[in-house]
């Protein structure tokens, strides 16, 4: 009956400058890329990903933002944390070659889906990205598991993105599925480039009640809840979006379209 | 919709002819073009808009929803994004879809009423809806406007002077006299009376916080434990009115619906079910209306029975 619960942080372990990720032993099952609404009683419930799982407790990787995001990440061992959830549907792990793309903390739940897709016997790579070396989070777990683990840092060498760099390994090696998580710009960028590969992404909007009634986090034309029926998408589903790479809505509801795109239409 | 080809769902409401009596309530989805769309694939035969104000809103910092046995308590704090985006949804819905939308509408005093009902006006909407009840603004905005007969009639015969479309006043249940209200709306010039908002504000509690759950502290109070409430209110209310009622407040299967039609409501809002049974509920209770007129035999919705009034002591 009641989908909330309220936790103390039974560990917390720093990601470089910008990022911790919090345990808590919180009983609940949690798919790859289903997220919890997450509230510290000091105002402000957002959504975050479940970065790890194992034996009942949960990890949550939080990367600095604005103010929310800031208090929640400095937060300790012992403090209370309230979390509505599991919310949203799942990525679906395939047995195959998996191709994981991580912008940012988009990388949260791709390190739950690598494990998933490993226990299910698919092979996994791992491409991550974000401005700095720094904040690449996750790298150290990644590079513990059986995969091909890749990650750039935009204000090195070449100045590759995650894009950049995941085209190159698929001029490699052709992947049978690719998944991605990240900022929507990197998200629209990455699609181009994977001419008829099947793909599922992770989507993010601005959610409030994040069960499907308050309609913040709904895309355009079909009106589809990113908090419900995603925030992980199909090809299929995405290919219908006409907000996708160009537009979300705030707290308002008001559009706001993302740089490079143009209103109109 | 995907029904059969049945037509017994079909109602007529203030010269619109309707797919199903259902009501997609203000403030449940209804934020972009988008999710009009998918509430009216989802079922609803009418869908109403986010309650728009002049300016845009951002609303409450969360947890702005909590759930409990009877429920939810909401304090959303009507976010929104200003009336001219909003009637631009509006518009692109209408476009792609050609149906009617029930444009909800919210100021706290009346001369900003009749400025959002003659933009309104303009747009592409079917109806307008004046929200004068949402209690979970009550802080920044002092007692709901529904809880006084002069504030009401006031404001409806402002905005039925700007207004070329049908205007349904929306009343709270935290009054006193309902009859006396929803009469006083209709006198001033009111098409229809939408029965009921959230009922409160409600309070709940983590006690190991010890904290408001909501970070608003208080929220309204809507879904399965308000629908006796909203039973009686609009059985009250259709029994001394002209104009219909769309009646609304935790309505949840077929049976609940079919209560809420013989309570007097000629169309029926649908919003909480949505969180706790998912949004397939519509079409269930779609289902269970169509049900029941085949089972009694009554050949349309419109056809269900009122109840009778009984006496008052
Ligand atoms: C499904 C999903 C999963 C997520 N998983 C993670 C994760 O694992 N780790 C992580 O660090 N971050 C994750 N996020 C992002 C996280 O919710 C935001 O970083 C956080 O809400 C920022 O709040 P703030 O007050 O610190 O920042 P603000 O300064 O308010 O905003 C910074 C950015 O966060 C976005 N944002 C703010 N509030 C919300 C909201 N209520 N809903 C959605 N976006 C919002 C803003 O649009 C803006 O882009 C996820 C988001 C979604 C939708
Ligand atoms: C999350 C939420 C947001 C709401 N927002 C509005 C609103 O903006 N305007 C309004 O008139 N009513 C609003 N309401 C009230 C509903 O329209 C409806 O009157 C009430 O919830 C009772 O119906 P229900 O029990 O089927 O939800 C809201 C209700 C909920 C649960
Ligand atoms: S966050 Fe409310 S509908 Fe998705």
């Amino acid at each position: 009956m009641n989908d909330r619960i309220t936790v103390r942080i039974a560990d917390t372990r720093p990601e470089g400058p910008k990022a911790t990720t919090l345990y808590v032993d919180a009983g609940m099952e949690v798919l790859p890329g289903q997220f919890l609404m997450v509230a510290d009683f000091a105002g402000g419930e957002k959504p975050f990903s479940v970065s790890e799982a194992e034996g009942g407790r949960l990890g949550i990787t939080v990367r600095e933002y604005g103010p929310f995001s800031r208090r929640l990440r400095s937060m300790e061992k012992g403090g209370l944390l309230s979390l509505r959830g599991p919310y949203g549907r799942p990525f679906t792990p395939r047995p195959g070659d998996c191709l994981l793309v991580g912008g940012g903390s988009g990388i949260a739940p791709l390190h739950l889906l690598a494990r998933a897709i490993l226990a299910a016997g698919g092979r996994v790579t791992v491409v991550s990205g974000a401005r700095t070396r720094d904040e690449i989070l996750l790298g150290d777990r990644f590079r513990r598991l059986p995969l091909d683990y890749h990650e750039t840092a935009e204000d090195e060498g070449e100045g590759l993105t995650a894009v950049d760099l995941a085209a190159r390994v698929m001029e490699r090696k052709r992947p049978d599925f690719v998944y991605a998580a990240g900022p929507e710009g990197m998200l629209a960028a990455l699609r181009p480039r994977l001419g008829d590969l099947d793909y599922q992404f992770s989507l993010e909007r601005y959610m409030k009640c994040g069960v499907g009634i308050c309609g913040s986090c709904t895309c355009d034309p079909t009106g589809i809840r990113i908090c419900v029926e995603g925030p992980v998408l199909d090809r299929d589903r995405i290919e219908e979006l006409e907000d996708f790479g160009r537009y979300k809505r705030d707290a308002s509801g008001a559009r706001v379209y993302f740089p490079g795109a143009l209103p109109g239409a | 919709m995907n029904h059969s080809p049945n037509h017994s769902l079909r109602t007529e409401f203030l010269g619109q002819s309707l797919p199903s009596p259902l009501v997609l309530p203000s403030g449940i989805l209804g934020m972009s073009h988008g999710s009009l769309r998918y509430a009216l694939e989802k079922g609803y035969g009418l869908v109403t808009t986010k309650s728009l104000s002049l300016s845009p809103r951002e609303g409450h910092e969360g947890p702005v929803v909590a759930r409990f046995a009877g429920g939810v308590l909401n304090s959303l704090g009507l976010c929104n994004p200003g009336i001219d985006e909003g009637l631009r949804e509006v518009a692109r819905f209408v476009e792609a879809t050609g149906a009617p939308v029930l444009v909800s509408l919210f100021a706290v005093n009346r001369p900003d009423f009749v400025e959002l009902a003659r933009r309104a006006c303009d747009g592409a909407g079917s109806f307008i809806e004046l929200n004068l009840s949402c209690p979970n603004v009550m802080d920044e905005f002092g007692v709901p406007l529904a809880a006084s007969r002069d504030l009401v009639a006031d404001i409806v015969e402002g905005v039925k002077k700007v207004c070329r479309l049908p205007v349904v006043a929306k009343l709270s249940p935290n009054a006193l006299d309902l009859p006396s209200i929803a009469l006083a709306a209709q006198e001033a010039g009111a098409d229809g009376v939408t029965l009921i908002n959230t009922l409160g504000p409600g309070l709940l509690i983590d006690t190991t916080a010890r904290k408001p759950v909501l970070h608003p502290r208080f929220g309204g109070i809507s879904g399965p434990a308000i629908l006796p409430l909203a039973l009686k209110i609009v059985h009250e209310c259709s029994g001394v009115l002209k104009v219909p009622v769309i009646g609304m407040g935790g309505v949840s299967t077929g049976d609940d619906a079919v209560q809420m039609l013989m309570a007097g409501a000629s169309l029926v809002g649908v919003g909480t079910a949505v969180w706790l049974s998912g949004i397939g509920v519509v079409d269930e209770i779609n289902l269970g209306i169509r049900e029941y007129l085949e089972r009694e035999g009554i050949p349309s919705v419109a056809g269900i029975p009122k109840l009778e009034t009984g006496h008052e002591r």
